[in-house]
């Protein structure tokens, strides 16, 4: 009985922390809200029948496109039929001619029209244009949602003209939403497309400490009236509110939001730390989050560190008391040559051969621990110079934690 | 041409007014208020007029328009109309038997009436052949029918069944409770539409009050009571009104659409029928008005002898207007497709005159298909046309074309339309913010045009210039300014102003064709369109450039329509610089040929583009220039005011606020509307979410709303976000500036940052987060653009610099409560 409870309390966690409207919703309900400005300015476009262009702009992961779904998802309850909603991504339709071919095709699917690949250019600018116009005729709004809006703004940018264009001399009812991580969106625009933009701007801004707390508590407190047996429900969500209460906990989440404090963040946060309940005892402690901590900020660098090989590692030292010695290119061989003298100098009682050196070489390449510092492919990888690519304190740092480390060869280290 | 003469008329035949055409002289009723002011006074006072309803002026003069657009865009021949004028005798051909039919059919759809035309057709075509094709159709633009002159575009009543017996078809309606024609004055019930007598309402009614009326009736009825209609006197036959049979679907309404004689003398034409709400899919729906009507998309054929008399089917912007009209007069609003059930609002014919014609002309042949067949010798001068139709003629359902080729284009529209009208649209009384909303709007067209009139003068002495004297020497002239300071709809207006002259015949007809460079997909498509335009065919540039080339230079004349001149806009002319700039060189070099008559109006931006092009174009480009200046703040007022002139929701300085400043920045009239929309927008947010405030407050734009739509439009939002990133970002970003600060260099690379950061963290007591962590942050600090940054793979060689002056960091960080100590290194 207690084990089916766990099972399906884990599953509607999880199902929550990957439900974007359940977050969001949290936030929703003040005037405040990015929420419910957006929606203004949106329903005001549908009962009022005017245009509006506005751009979202905010870091990444702070619910720019969740708010807007849940926006247009409220609206379309609200107005069946009213509204179609058109959706490109910077990333995939960047081109004029097929950002035009793609809104043309999912006009076709909205009305159920036929839609001809082969159309031209022209047929499809004039044939969004004639939509607009009917559409704006039978009251109809249509919802351009650009992602990645900066993308959209290169070249000659003859999409957003056009667009826009029809919007100030069509009696037609549109809304067209920049969605840009660039603070600096709108400065990319053209002058004569800048003109006819209308500059709404909504800032989304990563949540405050009192609002992830909240948000902490509507995701993790499980709902009392549920199916789930009664006592695992507030034993459960008494031991939540100690965990939340408690100092150490406060401590993680800080540490946590120091670095990264979106939502999108703290979501991942969540999710590990919720795939780390022990599904026997079914309740979640410190220790989850305290290991998902350590799983969400790893330090990719160091773990490969840690993972070389004694050559690789040597190699690497080579390297770095090279550029010690202000010798700023330098390729393999030059670096061989060095190897040379440590192990001269140290009387190591290990010397590999120069093809074994150039095998752990090629692997500190695939790894990215080493770049090439030019472009020529021509060469044979011996002569190409090559730039070391972590900075010596990581090095430092590298070696001490690295179990297979040989104590003299800290000391070389040291120079 | 014909358009500088009026349409002939057919000569009024005096009337004898044959037996069998028992319509009675319609005495005008006297010029009456429509709605709750309708003074009706008895028939004795009423003098009636000549003998005719006089056809209402507008009406003429719209149809005159309409021929001349068809003349001047599409070019296809009004020859159309014959003129033989002085021999046509009425004709009473007995009611054709398939009329009654028609009628019937009428409820089922287009289908039957094409089966209807087909009749017809085979009918026609039995005729021809027994004439040996001496005879034919012969139409017209008006036809005086039965004391009444019907003319293309009116609306009409028609008889709905035969037996219809119109002789006491009443031209004024009775008193709802004395049941009395006339004496005195009578009120109409804004819900019911019957008329009273003022001193026959209980109590009586000494003047007709203002604003909506309902009667006594109509309000006991909404409040639930069993409520009785006072009950004629005995013997006394109820009469109805045409309007009221009409709105109880006893009576149809028509709009002609064209008119034909037949090759046996009797008159026909093509009406394009009205629905009231009831009949409608969705029925009446609440929002409808008691007089609303709706356009259709389904033609019929008939016979002049079934229409009945003149009714007035307007928009709600004339009906709003209408006064004297009497009582047919009916609001249409939406236009009701028939096969698809949907609505669409009626588009207003002033913005898209041209594609409004194409539809209606699309509809009408595609319904003639057959008679193309039977009449190909007839009709000649329908052919061109229907060439350019073929293409339609897939619209049937079975042979669907896709809807954004050009070849389906006719077809998938009509799809589009709303199921029921939504009520919000309709019965939603705007608050004056929302008007301000409305009509700040850049898609609104603005009444008046203030602050370019002397460009617009120039513009017009231009134009005019160019086409009037005869020789007609190719222009080009050169308009250039910032975006957003009506260049192009300067040029637009002086367009709109001269085609009113040209319909008074004034000035000479002209063929206007307006482009936009940003809207080609490549230069060189300039030449299709321009030439798809001037002709309506669709051919490669190439060949197309060549056809243009015969035409300007050459002086090679296609068809007889072909010598007017023409005038071509080109907007965003820029964008048509190619790396030879032939295009360019072409175009501007037509008007230079003796026979072009061409009249080429450029548009762009910069003022030096003629000096940036090659010297034989700016040569050809000539000497005229005008130049568009920004706006300045006054300008801007004016322009503001003039749109929101008697609407009170703005204050004063407010606007002055919003004009000062658009003017320092930019001077565009774009920006300015869209600040004060933004304004009045924040400000009818703030009242709409605040629920506790009470509704009565005014509520106006202020400096306050203002202020917050500039901070909008032109801050961008890195302090904001500065302010709230995270705690090691803010640290970042400080190392940034301490670097900065400290070695002059602008750029930096990370491990020099990172040591500043790690140092910086030692120094105040916090641990030092690790090189991936902080690279983590520096790309994320990247994506926004806060910083400007290579790509992450580089790692310690990555190279870092700000996007803002550093300024603006330390005053997004100087007082942050968490890290206190942050402004010892600003």
């Amino acid at each position: 009985m207690v084990e089916r409870s766990v099972d399906e309390a884990l599953l509607l966690l999880r199902k929550r922390l990957c439900d974007l409207h359940f977050i969001f919703s949290v936030f929703s309900d003040s005037p405040d809200s990015n929420y419910s400005k957006l929606k203004f300015i949106v329903s005001s476009s549908v009962t009022e029948a005017c245009n509006n262009s506005l751009l979202l702009l905010g870091p990444r992961g702070c619910g720019k496109i969740a708010v807007l779904d849940l926006v247009l998802e409220d609206l379309l309850k609200e107005y069946p039929d009213m509204i179609s909603v058109i959706k490109l991504n910077g990333l995939l339709h960047c081109d004029d001619n097929c950002a035009l071919k793609e809104i043309a095709r999912q006009l076709c699917i909205e009305h159920e029209l036929m839609f001809s690949k082969v159309a031209s250019y022209d047929d499809n600018s004039q044939f969004m244009i004639a939509m607009l116009r009917e559409c704006g005729l039978a009251h109809k709004t249509v919802v351009f949602v650009l992602d990645e809006f900066d993308l959209f703004a290169q070249g000659k940018q003859r999409l957003l003209y056009s667009l826009l264009d029809a919007m100030q001399s069509v009696s037609s009812q549109a809304v067209v939403i920049g969605v840009s991580c660039r603070l600096d969106a709108d400065q990319l625009l053209e002058k004569r497309v800048r003109s006819r933009f209308s500059h709404r701007k909504l800032l989304f801004l990563p949540p405050q400490k009192d609002d992830l707390q909240r948000l902490l508590k509507h995701i993790l407190l499980l709902p009392t009236d549920s199916n789930l047996s009664r006592d695992y429900v507030t034993d459960f969500n008494s031991r939540i509110s100690n965990i939340i209460a408690d100092k150490r906990f406060i401590e993680i989440t800080d540490k946590l939001t120091d670095s990264d404090c979106t939502v999108s963040n703290f979501m991942r946060f969540l999710f590990s730390a919720v795939s780390c309940i022990d599904s026997k005892s079914g309740y979640m402690t410190l220790e989850n989050f305290k290991s998902a901590l350590s799983t969400i900020q790893r330090q990719p660098k160091l773990d490969c560190l840690k993972d070389c090989s004694i050559l690789e590692l040597y190699i690497m030292v080579c390297m770095k008391r090279l550029e010690v010695k202000e010798q700023e290119s330098y390729n393999f061989n030059s670096v061989m040559k060095e190897y040379k003298t440590i192990h001269d100098s140290f009387k190591t009682s290990d010397y590999y051969s120069h093809n074994v050196c150039l095998r752990a070489f090629e692997h500190l390449l695939d790894r990215q621990l080493v770049e090439f510092a030019d472009r020529g492919h021509n060469q044979c990888i011996e002569y190409r110079s090559v730039k070391l690519l972590i900075s010596h304190s990581e090095l430092h740092q590298g070696l001490k934690s690295n179990r297979s480390c040989p104590v003299s060869y800290l000391k070389t280290c040291m120079i | 041409m014909a358009d500088t003469t009026p349409t002939k008329r057919l000569r009024q035949t005096p009337l004898k007014s044959p037996p069998n055409t028992p319509i009675p002289l319609t005495p005008q009723t006297l010029a009456s208020p429509r709605r709750s002011l309708r003074f009706i006074s008895s028939p004795a006072h009423s003098i009636p007029p000549a003998n005719t309803p006089v056809n209402p002026k507008p009406t003429r003069s719209k149809s005159a328009v309409t021929l001349n657009n068809n003349n001047n865009k599409k070019l296809y021949g009004n020859d159309s109309i014959k003129d033989d004028d002085d021999d046509v005798i009425y004709t009473f051909s007995p009611i054709s038997p398939d009329r009654t039919e028609t009628k019937k059919k009428r409820k089922s759809k287009a289908e039957n009436t094409v089966d209807r035309v087909n009749a017809r057709v085979s009918e026609t075509k039995i005729k021809i052949k027994a004439n040996t094709k001496t005879k034919r159709r012969v139409y017209y633009k008006k036809v005086s029918y039965d004391g009444g002159e019907f003319s293309i575009g009116d609306d009409v009543y028609v008889k709905r069944r035969e037996d219809d017996s119109i002789e006491d078809e009443p031209e004024i309606e009775e008193c709802r409770v004395c049941f009395k024609v006339g004496r005195g004055v009578m009120i109409e019930c804004d819900d019911c539409l019957g008329g009273f007598h003022l001193r026959c309402l209980k109590p009586p009614l000494r003047a007709v009050p203002d604003g909506d009326w309902i009667c006594g009736y109509c309000e006991g009825r909404k409040l639930g009571k069993d409520v009785k209609l006072p009950e004629a006197p005995e013997g006394k036959k109820v009469r109805r009104t045409a309007k009221e049979k009409l709105l109880s679907s006893d009576l149809w309404a028509v709009r002609i659409e064209s008119l034909w004689k037949e090759t046996d003398g009797s008159f026909w034409f093509r009406g394009r029928w009205y629905v009231i709400p009831e009949e409608t899919a969705a029925g009446r729906q609440p929002h409808n008005l008691k007089r609303e009507l709706y356009r259709t998309n389904d033609f019929a054929d008939n016979e002049m002898e079934t229409v009945l008399r003149h009714c007035y089917v307007m928009s709600p912007n004339e009906y709003a207007k209408a006064e004297n009209e009497g009582d047919d007069v009916f609001l249409c609003e939406y236009e009701y497709d028939v096969n698809w059930h949907s609505f669409k609002r009626i588009a207003e014919i002033d913005n898209d005159e041209d594609e409004d014609e194409d539809a209606t002309h699309d509809d009408d042949w595609s319904g003639d298909e057959e008679d193309s067949d039977a009449e190909l010798s007839d009709d000649m001068e329908y052919e061109e046309e229907e060439d350019r139709y073929t293409a339609a003629r897939g619209s049937t359902p079975a042979r669907e074309a896709a809807a954004n080729s050009r070849k389906g284009f006719t077809f998938g529209l009509q799809k589009i339309g709303t199921k029921r009208i939504p009520e919000h649209v309709r019965s939603h009384k705007q608050t004056e913010l929302e008007k301000a909303k409305a009509t700040l709007l850049l898609a609104t067209l603005p009444k008046s045009l203030p602050c370019r009139n002397k460009e617009m003068e120039e513009i017009t002495a231009f134009i005019k210039g160019a086409i009037c004297d005869d020789q007609c020497l190719g222009r080009c002239l050169y308009i250039h300014g910032v975006p957003g300071t009506g260049k192009t709809m300067s040029v637009l207006a002086v367009m709109r102003s001269l085609w009113s002259e040209v319909d008074a015949g004034i000035v000479k007809p002209y063929s206007f064709v307006e482009i936009n460079g940003l809207k080609l997909a490549a230069p060189e498509n300039i030449y299709r369109v321009i030439y798809e335009a001037l002709t309506g065919h669709r051919v490669s540039w190439k060949k197309a450039l060549n056809l243009l080339n015969d035409k300007f230079s050459n002086g090679a004349i296609s068809s007889k329509d072909d010598d007017r001149p023409c005038i071509l806009l080109i907007d965003e002319l820029d964008l048509l610089v190619t790396r030879n700039q032939s295009v360019l060189y072409n175009i501007l070099d037509w008007p230079t040929k003796p026979n072009s008559k061409l009249i080429v109006i450029g548009i762009a931006n910069t003022m030096d583009l003629p000096e940036k092009l090659l010297p034989r174009i700016s040569s050809r480009m000539g000497i005229q220039r005008l130049c568009f200046a920004p706006y300045n703040y006054l300008q801007l007022q004016e322009i503001i005011g003039c749109r929101l002139k008697g609407i009170d929701a703005f204050e004063k300085q407010a606007i002055e606020f919003a004009s000062r400043k658009v003017a320092a920045v930019s001077g565009d009239a774009r920006r300015a509307l869209e600040i004060c929309r933004r304004a009045a927008e924040l400000a009818d947010y703030r009242v709409k979410s605040s629920t506790s405030l009470p509704k009565t407050g005014k509520s106006l734009v202020g400096m306050s709303e203002v202020e917050a739509a500039i901070q909008e439009m032109f801050q961008a939002p890195h302090i904001q976000v500065m302010k709230s990133c995270s705690k090691l970002s803010k640290i970042f970003l400080a190392a940034m500036v301490h670097e900065l600060y400290k070695t002059g260099m602008s750029e930096t690379t990370f491990e020099k940052l990172a040591q500043t950061v790690s140092c910086l963290c030692t120094n105040n007591g916090i641990t030092f987060p690790g090189w991936d962590t902080l690279l983590r942050i520096g790309c994320k600090l990247g994506e926004s653009r806060i910083l400007l940054c290579e790509s992450g793979a580089s790692h310690r060689l990555q190279k870092l610099q700000l996007n803002f002056p550093s300024d603006d960091v330390s005053f997004a960080l100087k007082d942050s409560k968490e890290l206190p100590w942050l402004t010892k290194y600003m």
